[in-house]
């Protein structure tokens, strides 16, 4: 991909970014923080012609499965199914209200999402078993499984690992959203998730590590994954920050599942995300 | 019917003769064998999956498998795939209705001498509060082989409870079990009901009140849910109503009795014997079930005070 695409991209993900701060800010809840250091992975595999969809069939049966398994990081898989065109963007200002299409947790019955999730270390075993109905009916699809790091700690998790790991299933792409922070602390102050790349080897996949905000280090981490020759599940830890794009919020374990709701607080989350997005770091 | 077996071998085999002709139907097991999986497990091995004693994970795969049209049948020791999978079973069959066919081997104290740990004596209380989920409890081998085949047609986000002993037959052949329940003996005044392997104690109860004179009913509740509305006609003939389970007794089978008689404002009075605690007893099922007062001679004494 070319680096004006790639800007483009990084671009659009705080465009992603500032749509779900406002539905966040209507809706007055929401994990904003934890959309906010997933926003590049999800507008890379959305716009970034990663994942296979039609926005016009969600269930037609070739498409990518992307399952969200950080359920909480629903605002921003919603702007970016609604951006994509899979439902009216109408339906984001009724946030968490009494007319609401949706709320805080991730809901299947909202075209473009596979499961509903919320409860923490359920989505990759929904993936693994995706991924092998998909070799045992000899389909081509994908199946994209992001997981939060803290969610790691949900035993169902290593099991569904070692299985995946076990049947080989190297049309499974689980990604992590690794931004250091669990609901109080960070997680190496409280329980040690590291070192996870020899982790996941050790269960039988393929890790690679990469900046989780930069568009480019997330296409080279899935360059040619329809085309390769693996033969194991690929594991992407993507390093990133909780709340990224706005400073004030950035890493601060209190704005863990909360929207901004004060004034000074809006506004200056609306003035934060603007500079950043004016930034263009990745130049 | 040739040589009687377990409710479980009979539920696996009726399983293995539509798994032959629907190769969609696949058994994802916990580790758990049984003699009738292992015709299964070699001759149609593409539809076996042992995901080893990782029983959330069992759940978690048949779901996403259920999600893509493959139709599994889990299977695991009772209170590992009830108590344990229960959030898991809420979200993926109760929730997102995903027609997984949840197979819990070992009813009550079926796993005697294994212990409390393999004791499950709370499982209708729990799973009966997930909606959606419809809930088979068979009393012999007929009744798993016929409801194997039932659940086979729903396709529908079902639990089955099989006991793993071998009970006698109460059943022929032509008993289509689609109507939930069986009054399977007419009495006056006093009716007897009960699931799964209870329905024995229940008939061994009827049978010794009845060398006494006394005649009373009997009742197979052999689908717990939905629980077919025509068993309230049945239940307003009696008096008076015992339950009996091997289950705690906190929102068990006769609390469900319970609710059924208070919700539908029935002149009947309910008996409920069932357990108070997990037990540390040993020395086969009949022993604990006395120690636990849940046994035909104690029940019949019971009922006798009525």
């Amino acid at each position: 991909m070319d680096e004006k695409r790639i800007k483009e991209l990084q671009k659009r993900a705080n465009e992603i970014r500032k749509e779900v701060l406002e539905m966040c800010i209507l809706g007055k809840t929401g994990h904003v923080t934890s959309s906010f250091s997933c926003s590049e992975i999800l507008t890379t595999l959305y716009f970034g012609d990663v994942l296979r969809y039609n926005s016009q069939m969600p269930r037609w049966q070739d498409r990518d499965r992307f399952i969200l398994s950080k359920g909480q990081a629903s605002p921003i898989l919603y702007v970016v199914l609604a951006n994509a065109g899979f439902f009216p963007k109408s339906w984001m200002t009724s946030f968490c209200s009494t007319n609401a299409k949706f709320g805080v947790h991730l809901q299947c019955d909202i075209p473009g999402v596979e499961f509903t999730t919320g409860s923490l270390g359920h989505g990759l075993g929904l993936g693994a078993g995706v991924a092998l109905a998909a070799k045992l009916n000899q389909k081509n699809y994908h199946t994209f499984v992001l997981l939060g790091d803290a969610e790691l700690y949900e035993g169902s998790n290593w099991e569904a690992a070692m299985f995946a790991g076990h049947q080989r299933l190297n049309n499974l792409i689980a990604i992590v959203d690794r931004n250091g922070l669990g609901v109080l602390q960070p997680t190496e102050d409280f329980l040690k998730l590291e070192p996870l790349e020899r982790k996941f080897e050790a269960f039988g996949w393929e890790v690679r590590r990469i900046n989780g905000h930069s568009v480019k280090e997330i296409l080279g981490a899935l360059e040619n994954f329809r085309g390769h020759k693996r033969d194991k599940p690929l594991m992407i830890i993507a390093d990133t920050v909780k709340g990224k794009g706005i400073e004030f919020i950035e890493n601060v374990a209190l704005w863990h599942g909360v929207a901004p709701v004060k004034q000074e607080d809006i506004d200056r989350s609306r003035r934060e995300l603007e500079n950043y997005s004016l930034e263009e770091e990745y130049e | 019917m040739n040589e009687n077996i377990s409710m479980r071998d009979s539920f696996i085999n009726e399983i293995y003769n539509f798994a032959k002709t629907d190769r969609e139907v696949m058994i994802v097991s916990a580790d758990m064998g049984a003699p009738a999986l292992d015709k299964f497990r070699v001759e149609l091995s593409n539809q076996f999956l042992n995901v080893g004693i990782a029983e959330e994970n069992m759940i978690s795969v048949a779901s996403g498998l259920a999600s893509e049209g493959k139709k599994p049948y889990t299977m695991a020791i009772m209170p590992f795939t009830t108590s344990r999978c229960h959030e898991f079973i809420k979200l993926n069959q109760g929730l997102m209705k995903i027609p997984v066919r949840v197979i819990g081997i070992g009813t009550g104290f079926s796993y005697d001498d294994s212990g409390p740990t393999h004791h499950t004596t709370e499982d209708i209380a729990i799973m009966r509060a997930i909606p959606n989920l419809t809930i088979y409890s068979p009393s012999d081998s007929i009744a798993a082989a016929k409801i194997s085949r039932i659940t086979y047609k729903e396709n529908k986000p079902t639990y089955i409870r099989l006991d793993r002993k071998i009970q006698p037959i109460i059943y022929d052949e032509n008993e289509t079990f689609e109507s939930g329940f069986k009054e399977l003996r007419k009495g006056f005044d006093i009716c007897l009901i009960a699931t799964g392997s209870m329905v024995h104690e229940a008939i061994k109860v009827a049978k010794k009140l009845e060398e006494t004179g006394k005649i009373v009913g009997v009742i197979d509740l052999y689908r717990l849910k939905p629980i077919s509305p025509e068993i309230i006609k049945v239940l307003s003939r009696y008096k008076k109503i015992v339950s009996i389970e091997e289950q705690i007794l906190d929102g068990g089978f006769g609390s469900m009795i319970s609710e059924l008689i208070t919700d539908n404002s029935l002149q009947v009075s309910l008996k409920r014997i069932g357990l108070k605690d997990y037990v540390y007893c040993y020395g086969g099922r009949e022993n604990i079930q006395k120690f636990c007062n849940i046994d035909a001679e104690t029940i019949t004494k019971e009922v006798e005070k009525l």
